[in-house]
Parts: structure tokens; C-alpha cells; sequence
């Protein structure tokens, strides 16, 4: 029964993709473009040679994490609608290890600079939780603001106490060597971030669908009071539940840093919290579905960009497509009663006229 | 012989893994009180809502004055005239009761605006024809649930309803409104020509009201017969299958030990009204007791102060000799009790959540269904899950269906099954039977006995008077967050009670105390 929903919703999910990509051929015949060249150039764009894969799966890492980090928390019933910000103090806490300790080699310095990423990104989260159960404090406004305060805070930082001596270019200096993860594939970004995240993505995966605390993360989602009525201590599994959230956005943002920029730029997010929370909406905050959707969206991202110089179609089509899936998983349960009810129909037209022949 | 309204043939309704229907024939003739009775989970609502275009049967035809007709939404059954008042009513809370009895019919200034006072004067006009007192401007949410459901009915009516259907209307109603309900029925069919169809399990009501009624079990019609012709006994045969005897429960002496002590309890109600106005009394184990009083008289506050659930603002509750008041739920689970929730619904279990989730609860940190408290073994989950399952008798086509997927009667039995797992010592249970059927009642009266025999201490809350009488060592009465007396069983009978229960009597019996009359 559990097994013929999740393959109900697995169809419904690729309907959805299929449409939207559909949509996306009839915008590109409207603007006078052949979607056939446009989608052959998009998929040879994201896999099409060993820097191209390598790409995608560089855009990959950042989306995993902040993906997994809406899972968690969304489960929980807590929505914790500033990932953006935990990124950006845990890109700075990072960047700000790797420009002051120098001289420490990188098997102690990366755990450090991502252990400050992931204590920033936490506590950042810690705040509005506590807000939540304490004083019932709609989280989801006090985390949207939050971004705001940190990224207008990390943006003066970076140009006035932290600019780099080279001018103000709104960056940190380039951390030290020992910080910098080595780079996997030539011109391209992909990092040893990626194996991180594996393993990150492993125990997150452990942690919501194996443990007891996955389990009572779930029950406090579902149902608040039952959770309270059964024992369990619903204020800190929601408080368990959005640190987590802040440290995974946190170390996302380490692991820019780290690993692509090798400083803190007052830009550094594109807005990976937002592309993850859309990947864990359309997963329905799966862990594995998490991972699998980021490198569609991934792929999507590098291949856009190739489209483009190859097409001249717009990478911003990418966009769009991308909206469309999510519109169409968010009216799901509405076309699937259609769709049934339709068959219903069907068979019931065809029966009758059995009967009448 | 009276006219065919509605014939429903060889009606089929397959849903994964359940057969709710198997070919039902049922007719509706016009004018009558039609009753539809049987088991939780027999089909009774899988029928109406399919008459009501809700569902749409896997097989089978409906006629209606003779005509086959196709009722593919509700829209469709409204046109035909037929109104369904659901059993969890369908209003918006903060709308007032006009715009609540023409909401998606509403009378209209202008393409955009809505005439307000014209659905007053309907909703007045309505409330005068059929003799139903509201008041049109009352917002919906601060009204009582008899009151709510009066609207429902409006509602119903204002969409030009002949046939109205009623599914368990009473569910939810003190005896007082349920009384009022049934003049409005006779006067709805007696006066105004109309035809009701109500589901129901409860026998009484079915013998006070309906002139025919329809059995169903197992999805299948046993049969159709005039009410006057039926008795309880043979319906309850009917609806079981079996001879159904309420026979006297096997009681055993068991030593009694005082294990929780309650001393002036004073707690608000969710308006943040006085609800508690210092209540004590003991518990011993070996024994039931039961509280007997109308809803709404402080029951509910009791038993979640008892459980943690709610704050006391003064007085002491001791679990065997430990302080006990105001802990956390946890804390109060740890020392040794279990709580059946009178709303299950919202928290007895996850509606979501699969049957093995909701039965896991309280068990999912403990070895050996988690080493350490954190890992979870899915083998010795599923495996206790499962002998769960058949031990108190859930009906479930698996046990990885969620929980809103269950009859009312099996989401109870589920519920029970995972507290009494417990070997908790002190069992809280409120409204155990509230909405499950007769099958489904004798089992679980049994398993309460069972475990008083077995020397837990039992706090029993129930509306339901038969039940507190039949299970009972010892009653005390609530009114207005008072106790008003303390009876031991056999000392009093139903009709004394309710003086009691009434706030017109004070005192308790025991010890020679008299009487104080009010």
C-alpha cells in the first residue's frame, strides 16, 4: 500500500517534468527557436563531456544541503524559511577560519572552518526556534527576515572590517592554501566538497527515516498533539529539528567557500536556500528524492547556461520550466482525482455498452 | 404501497484492498424515515456518499422516480434533491450562520458583491419554515455543536433538499439535543413531506425514529425491515452477525492500593474559563472508576490535567506517592499510565502516519524496537505491530495503510491496542466506546475489565451512562467542574443519577452522609 503510493506519486512526479518540459518547447516555438536544438543542446550542456558533468554536479553540492535542510525541518513542522542566511554567516565563518588561522594544516583547518560554518548556521536557526516554542513566534517571518539581516551584515562586513587589501571588491581575502579543497576536474569547480556530501547526505538519510529521532521528527510534523500526548518532547525535537536545518544551510555555505571562491564574496548565493526549499517541496521532503531532484536541477542549471551560447534561448527558460514542475505537484492530488474519475467514466461507458450490445 | 423514491441496485464499490460495498440493493420510498444501521466499517457512509456523488460505485445503477440517473459530484445529487449533512460538519468557522446556510447559492447584489441582508431574511425565513431557531448573525464557531448542526440542516434545505441525508447525526449531541434533533426529523418527513435517510449504529434510535430500517455488515445489505416489526436484539443480531448478549462482566476481587491521589484541582478550559473548581478524589487499583456527567462539565480538563496535558492552576495530583502535578506528559507515561484520548482523531493518533507509526509510539525509543534508543529495528517493530493487530482485532488490509484509512472503530481498537500494551498500572481512558459499534464495544468493555482484573486502576469518562453503569466499581458525579457525589456500584440507580449529574442534588451517599437537596 505504502509501496503503491510512493509509485503513484513517482509518476505523477515524472508527468509533472514531462509537462513542463512540454510547456518549455511550446515557449521556445513561440520565440521562433527549435526545441528539439534546444533541449539536445541543454542535455549536452549538463552531460555531454567530462567538464559538463563535472559542473553539474558542482552545482549539485549546494542544493543537496540546502535541500536536506528544508527536509528536516519542514518534517518537523517548523519551517525554516532562512536557509538563505544561514548560508551566508556560515560562508563568513568559514571564509573568516581560513583568513585568520593560516598556518594550520587543512586536515585540522577544514573541520575547523566547517565547524564554525555549522555553528553559525545553527545558531542562527536556534534563535527563531526558540522564539517558535517559547513564545509562539511565527518562525517562518522571523526567518525570512533574518536573511535579510544576514546578508545586508556579511556585505558590510566584507567591504569595511573585512575587505581584502586588493580593493573593495565586497570579498574576504583568498583563504589560506590548507583550506582549500582540492578541485576534482580541470576548469571546472567540482571539489572534494562532493564526497562531504555524500557522506553528509548518508547520515541525514540514517537520521530522518532510521533513528528514533527521524521518527518522532516525523510524529511532531504530522501531529503536534499526539506527539505530546505519546511522550514525546515536542519542543525540542522542533528545536533538534531547525538547528540541524541551520547548520546544513551553514555548512552549504562553508563549502562555497571552501571550495569554489576559496573567499567570502558578498554575492555568494544565488539563492541556493530557495532552490533547495523548491526541491524538497516537489521530493515532498525525501531524502533520496532530495538528492536525486538537485542533480536534475543541477543538470538543468549547467545545461541552461550552454543552451544559451549554443541557442540564443534565454537560461532564464530554465526558470520557468523549473516553476512549472512545482505547480503541477502542488495541484497533484487535484489531477489525479480528475484523471481517476475520469477512467472511472471510461470503464463504466464501456461496460454499459457491453451490457447494451 | 408508498412510492419508489430512490432504488439503488447492486450497488459495488471496490477501494484498494477493501470491497466497502458488495452489490446493495436498497430502496427509499417517499416520505419515510429510512434508517441505515451497521457496524463501524460495514459501508453505511461508502453507500450514502456514493448516493450523493461523493464516490462513484465500481458497479451497479441508481434509479430515482424510476428514471436511471448518473450522480457524478454532489452538484448533481442536489439537483435531484438530495442533501447530505456530514457526520464532521462542513461550515466556516469564522463565517456567521447566513453566510454559512447560502454559502455557493448566495444571493447577490451585483456580480461581485454579495447581498448580506438578503441571506439574513433567507436564513430567517428558513429558521420560521421549519421551526429550526438560529440566530443568522452568530459567527459559527462560537456556536454549540447541536447548533452547528441545525445549520448544517438549514443548509441543506436552503439548497432546495427533499431527501436529506444524515450520517450520524447524534455522534457528536448531548441527549438533550439529540431529543431536539428527532422533533425536527418528525416535523421535516410529518409536515413538510420530506424523506430522511439516517445512518446511525445505535439501536434506541433507530426504533424511536425511523419506520424502516436497512442493515448492512460487511459491506453487504442483511436485509430491510419495518421498524415496527424490529426489536434491538434482532438488529444487533443482524448488524453482528451472531447472537449478541450484553452479559454481566466477569469481575474479581483484586487488593486495592491507592495509587493516585487527586487533591483540589482548579484548571481553565481553552476560553480560559474556571472548568475545575477543586475536584479531588482517589484512585485504587483493581477497581473502575467511573465519572459520570453531561459533556462539557469538566471531564475533558480532568483527564488532561491527569495526563499532563494541561495545567493545573492549584491542588496536587500523586501517582503512587510521587508528585505528579503539572509534570510533562512524558514524565507522567514514565510512572506508569496510559491514556485513551476521548478525541483520537486529533490526539490519539497521526491520521497520516501508517498503523505501524501510530502503534509504535512509546515504543519507539525502547529496546529492542531501538538499540541504543536511536536505531530502529524494523523486523521486531513490524513483528509486535502485527501480533498488535490480532490481538485486538484491527481490520486493516495491511499494516502500512495510514491511519485515514481505518474505520472509526479500528482507529479506537488501534488506540487501545498500543495503551494497554503499555502493562501500565493506571489507565485513563475516556469516551473508549464514542462511535464504535456494538462488535467493536463488547470487545473493548472486555479488555477494560480484563485489565481491572488483572489489578490496573481504572479512571473511566464516558458520556455514555450505560457504559459507566455496566463497568463501574465505583461512580462519582461532575457537574460544573464540582463533584457532586460518590457512589459505590449497584448504589444508585440511572434515574437518580441524572439528579446528580444535574447539579439538583449534592452530597455523597457513602457513610450515612445525607443528602443535600438544591
Amino acid at each position: 500500500m505504502k509501496k503503491f503510493k510512493n509509485a503513484e506519486y513517482l509518476i505523477s512526479l515524472f508527468l509533472s517534468i514531462l509537462a513542463s518540459l512540454i510547456i518549455g518547447a511550446f515557449i521556445m516555438l513561440a520565440n521562433g527557436r527549435n526545441p528539439v536544438t534546444g533541449y539536445v543542446a541543454l542535455i549536452n550542456g549538463a552531460f555531454g563531456s567530462k567538464y559538463n558533468i563535472a559542473t553539474t554536479f558542482a552545482k549539485t553540492v549546494p542544493l543537496v544541503l540546502t535541500g536536506l535542510a528544508t527536509s528536516i525541518s519542514f518534517r518537523s513542522g517548523i519551517s525554516n524559511i532562512g536557509g538563505e542566511g544561514q548560508l551566508y554567516l556560515g560562508a563568513f565563518g568559514a571564509a573568516l577560519i581560513g583568513i585568520t588561522f593560516v598556518n594550520l594544516p587543512g586536515i585540522v583547518g577544514i573541520p575547523l572552518a566547517l565547524a564554525a560554518s555549522l555553528i553559525a548556521g545553527g545558531l542562527y536557526a536556534l534563535f527563531p526556534a526558540i522564539l517558535k516554542v517559547r513564545y509562539n513566534i511565527d518562525e517562518v517571518i522571523v526567518t525570512i527576515m533574518l536573511n535579510t539581516v544576514a546578508v545586508l551584515l556579511t556585505s558590510y562586513l566584507v567591504n569595511y572590517p573585512f575587505a581584502s587589501e586588493i580593493g573593495k571588491m565586497g570579498g574576504t581575502e583568498i583563504i589560506a592554501e590548507g583550506y582549500q579543497l582540492s578541485r576534482l576536474v580541470r576548469l571546472s569547480t567540482l571539489n572534494t566538497s562532493i564526497f562531504y556530501v555524500a557522506v553528509i547526505s548518508i547520515i541525514m538519510y540514517y537520521l530522518l527515516e532510521r533513528t528514533s529521532i527521524g521518527y518522532e521528527i516525523k510524529m511532531v510534523g504530522q501531529n503536534s498533539n499526539f506527539s505530546r500526548y505519546g511522550g514525546i518532547n515536542v519542543k525540542r525535537r522542533m528545536i533538534f529539528a531547525m538547528v540541524v536545518s541551520g547548520a546544513l544551510c551553514g555548512i552549504a555555505g562553508a563549502f562555497e567557500v571552501l571550495g569554489v571562491h576559496y573567499r567570502f564574496l558578498q554575492h555568494i548565493s544565488p539563492g541556493y536556500a530557495w532552490d533547495g526549499m523548491l526541491i524538497a517541496l516537489i521530493v515532498k521532503n525525501n531524502p533520496i528524492g532530495v538528492v536525486l531532484m538537485s542533480i536534475f536541477f543541477g543538470a538543468l542549471k549547467t545545461g541552461s547556461i550552454s543552451m544559451e551560447n549554443a541557442t540564443g534561448i534565454p537560461s532564464e527558460l530554465i526558470s520557468v520550466i523549473q516553476s512549472i514542475i512545482i505547480l503541477f505537484i502542488a495541484g497533484e492530488s487535484g489531477f489525479k482525482t480528475k484523471i481517476k474519475s475520469f477512467l472511472a467514466n471510461r470503464r463504466a461507458i464501456k461496460k454499459a455498452g457491453e451490457k447494451n450490445a | 404501497m408508498a412510492e419508489k423514491l430512490i432504488e439503488l441496485k447492486e450497488i459495488t464499490k471496490q477501494f484498494p484492498g477493501v470491497l466497502a460495498n458488495d452489490r446493495v440493493s436498497l430502496d427509499i420510498e417517499k416520505g419515510e424515515i429510512h434508517a441505515i444501521i451497521g457496524e463501524n466499517g460495514a459501508g453505511k457512509s461508502t453507500l450514502m456518499k456514493i448516493l450523493y456523488g461523493l464516490y462513484q460505485p465500481t458497479s451497479g445503477e441508481i434509479y430515482f422516480k424510476g428514471k436511471p440517473v448518473s450522480i457524478k459530484t454532489p452538484l448533481d445529487a442536489i439537483k435531484l434533491g438530495i442533501g447530505m449533512v456530514h457526520q464532521h460538519f462542513m461550515l466556516v468557522p469564522s463565517f456567521t450562520v447566513a453566510e454559512n446556510i447560502v454559502l455557493g447559492v448566495e444571493p447577490r447584489k451585483n456580480r461581485f458583491m454579495m447581498d448580506y441582508r438578503k441571506a439574513v431574511s433567507i436564513t430567517e425565513e428558513l429558521s420560521k419554515t421549519y421551526g429550526l431557531k438560529v440566530d443568522p448573525n452568530a459567527k459559527v464557531e462560537s456556536l454549540s455543536v447541536g447548533i452547528q448542526q441545525r445549520i448544517e440542516i438549514l443548509k441543506v434545505l436552503n439548497k432546495g433538499a427533499d431527501i436529506i441525508i444524515l450520517d450520524e447525526p447524534t455522534a457528536v449531541l448531548t441527549p438533550q439535543e439529540t431529543e431536539e434533533l428527532f422533533k425536527v426529523i418528525r416535523k421535516l418527513v410529518e409536515e413538510l413531506g420530506k424523506t430522511v435517510i439516517i445512518i446511525t449504529h445505535k439501536l434506541q434510535e433507530v426504533l424511536a425514529l425511523s419506520d424502516r430500517v436497512s442493515v448492512m455488515r460487511q459491506g453487504r445489505l442483511v436485509g430491510t425491515l419495518k421498524t415496527k416489526d424490529a426489536t434491538e436484539q434482532i438488529l444487533a443480531e443482524m448488524m453482528v452477525g451472531r447472537e449478541v448478549l450484553f452479559e454481566e462482566l466477569n469481575r474479581i476481587e483484586v487488593p486495592r492500593e491507592e495509587v493516585l491521589t487527586v487533591k483540589g484541582i482548579k484548571a481553565r478550559d481553552n476560553r480560559g474559563l474556571m472548568a475545575l473548581k477543586g475536584v479531588s478524589f482517589s484512585l485504587y487499583s483493581g477497581e473502575i472508576l467511573g465519572i459520570a456527567g453531561v459533556e462539557g462539565n469538566g471531564q475533558s480538563e480532568l483527564v488532561e490535567v491527569l495526563t499532563g496535558l494541561r495545567q493545573a492552576e492549584e491542588g496536587s495530583v500523586m501517582i503512587k506517592g510521587v508528585e505528579a502535578t503539572n509534570k510533562e506528559p512524558m514524565e507522567i507515561r514514565n510512572l506508569g499510565v496510559s491514556h485513551i484520548p476521548e478525541d483520537r482523531l486529533a490526539t490519539g493518533l497521526s491520521k497520516k502516519a501508517t498503523i505501524t507509526e501510530n502503534m509504535i509510539l512509546g515504543y519507539h525509543n525502547r529496546e529492542p524496537y531501538a538499540t541504543k534508543g536511536i536505531h530502529m529495528n524494523k523486523k521486531p517493530i513490524r513483528e509486535r505491530v502485527s501480533r498488535l493487530i490480532k490481538e485486538f482485532d484491527v481490520r486493516t488490509p495491511s499494516q502500512d495503510v495510514t491511519a485515514d484509512k481505518l474505520s472509526g472503530g479500528n482507529m479506537q481498537k488501534m488506540v487501545i491496542a498500543r495503551e494497554f500494551s503499555f502493562d501500565s498500572s493506571i489507565l485513563i481512558v475516556a469516551q473508549p466506546t464514542r462511535g464504535v459499534d456494538i462488535g467493536a464495544i463488547e470487545f473493548i468493555h472486555k479488555e477494560i475489565i480484563k485489565k481491572r482484573n488483572e489489578g490496573a486502576a481504572i479512571l473511566l469518562v464516558s458520556a455514555d451512562l450505560d457504559e459507566i453503569f455496566r463497568l463501574s466499581d465505583r461512580i462519582i458525579t461532575i457537574y460544573e467542574g464540582e463533584i457532586t457525589g460518590e457512589f459505590k456500584r449497584r448504589e444508585i440507580s440511572k434515574k437518580e443519577i441524572g439528579l446528580y449529574m444535574t447539579g439538583k442534588r449534592k452530597g455523597m451517599r457513602q457513610g450515612g452522609v445525607q443528602d443535600e437537596e438544591i
